[in-house]
């Protein structure tokens, strides 16, 4: 059902944009032509992440802070297997996709620890990623609370995925 | 965003000193390739993505679609331009649909509409930054389908859990949000305060 969505949703637009006519070639010419500026905009600032996130992995450093962080989580009600996940999730969305299927694979899907994980990728985002974004393009160098404020939402959404999983 | 980049590079490098430090120049080159790859796909998807949104707002389809939203996103974000809220009205309704590449790019524009060019994130800026950060996602239709193919019996077993816990952290961003915007103003407020007096007492010793 779901892959019928998104054809349906671009067929009807072209056929809408016929009864309008509107242009769809030069549509399709200012679109590209507006994603290369952008991706060009953003470039730098997924390249410096990349940068990072990279150094951070291979030296091995985000092991040693989710080992860290895993007590303080554990207080809180999230397992210690799912501290490196929680780390690693703001910065990355891949590298948070494949430790999910590594976790599936250790823990097993339908397992507590699984649907968790599960949940908590589900409700969370690549907070580092999309904020670098988002500002990129714009005069802001001062981004104030936004982070803090991000990652707390997170854990507290990931406390809370914790318990109902317990439940449900 | 400098502090945390400084932070963790420099502990990333110090550790890879210790530990292998032939790995440091190219891990650093590996990342800017793969970010290369990203943006390479990136490119292609917000191609199509972009030239479809072209297409709804030159019909009129995004104006009719953001009249249903408008309401809403007045509410949570006053006084931005028509055109800031066309865009942000979009922008949630692809991250409640799930449809990121969509919602990218909208984003993007969005925050461009909203910046006041003062340097300085706004709070209405912030404010949708953290909407996007907590994800609106209605269902997670990625995390599904991995649990699909790891062979999950009950794979949408998910979906209510997700739902309630985005809700709570969306809630408790948008909370925060007003929160520390109040104590901002609240300081600000206060400091004003503080140099005014101070203008006052100067002026008055100086009599």
């Amino acid at each position: 059902m779901s892959k019928y969505i998104i054809p349906i949703f671009i067929l009807s637009v072209i056929l809408i944009s016929l009864l309008k006519r509107v242009p769809i070639y030069d549509c399709f010419t200012v679109g590209i032509k507006e994603a290369c500026k952008l991706v060009f905009n953003i470039f730098p600032y997924i390249a410096a992440i990349f940068i990072c996130m990279e150094l951070l992995t291979i030296s091995g450093l985000s092991d040693i802070i989710a080992s860290w962080m895993a007590p303080v989580f554990n207080i809180v009600g999230i397992p210690s297997e799912l501290s490196k996940l929680l780390m690693l999730r703001p910065l990355s969305g891949n590298g948070s996709i494949a430790l999910l299927s590594e976790i599936y694979l250790m823990n097993g899907v339908d397992s507590y620890i699984g649907r968790c994980a599960s949940v908590i990728v589900g409700c969370s985002e690549t907070i580092f990623y999309i904020s670098a974004l988002y500002f990129s393009t714009t005069s802001i160098k001062k981004l104030r609370y936004a982070i803090p404020v991000a990652i707390i939402s997170m854990i507290i959404g990931a406390i809370i995925a914790c318990v109902i999983c317990r439940f449900l | 965003m400098n502090t945390i980049f400084f932070i963790l590079t420099s502990a990333s490098i110090c550790l890879l000193i210790y530990t292998s430090p032939d790995m440091i120049l190219s891990a650093m080159i590996d990342g800017v390739g793969g970010s290369l790859e990203l943006a390479v796909t990136l490119l292609a998807i917000y191609a199509v993505w972009l030239s479809i949104i072209e297409i709804m707002q030159q019909s009129g389809m995004s104006a009719g679609l953001s009249k249903i939203l408008n309401p809403l996103t007045r509410k949570i974000f006053k006084g931005e331009s028509e055109e800031a809220y066309s865009n942000i009205s979009l922008n949630l309704s692809a991250n409640m649909l799930g449809i990121g590449s969509v919602a990218t790019p909208l984003g993007i524009k969005s925050v461009q509409l909203m910046d006041k060019g003062n340097g300085r994130a706004s709070d209405n800026i912030i404010l949708f930054v953290i909407i996007n950060c907590t994800s609106i996602q209605l269902i997670p239709t990625t995390i599904i389908g991995l649990r699909v193919s790891n062979g999950s019996l009950s794979p949408a077993d998910i979906i209510m859990p997700s739902l309630l816990a985005t809700t709570a952290s969306t809630i408790c961003g948008i909370f925060l949000c007003k929160l520390c915007s109040k104590i901002c103003n609240y300081i600000s407020k206060n400091n004003k305060k503080n140099t005014d007096n101070a203008l006052a007492i100067i002026n008055n010793t100086s009599r």
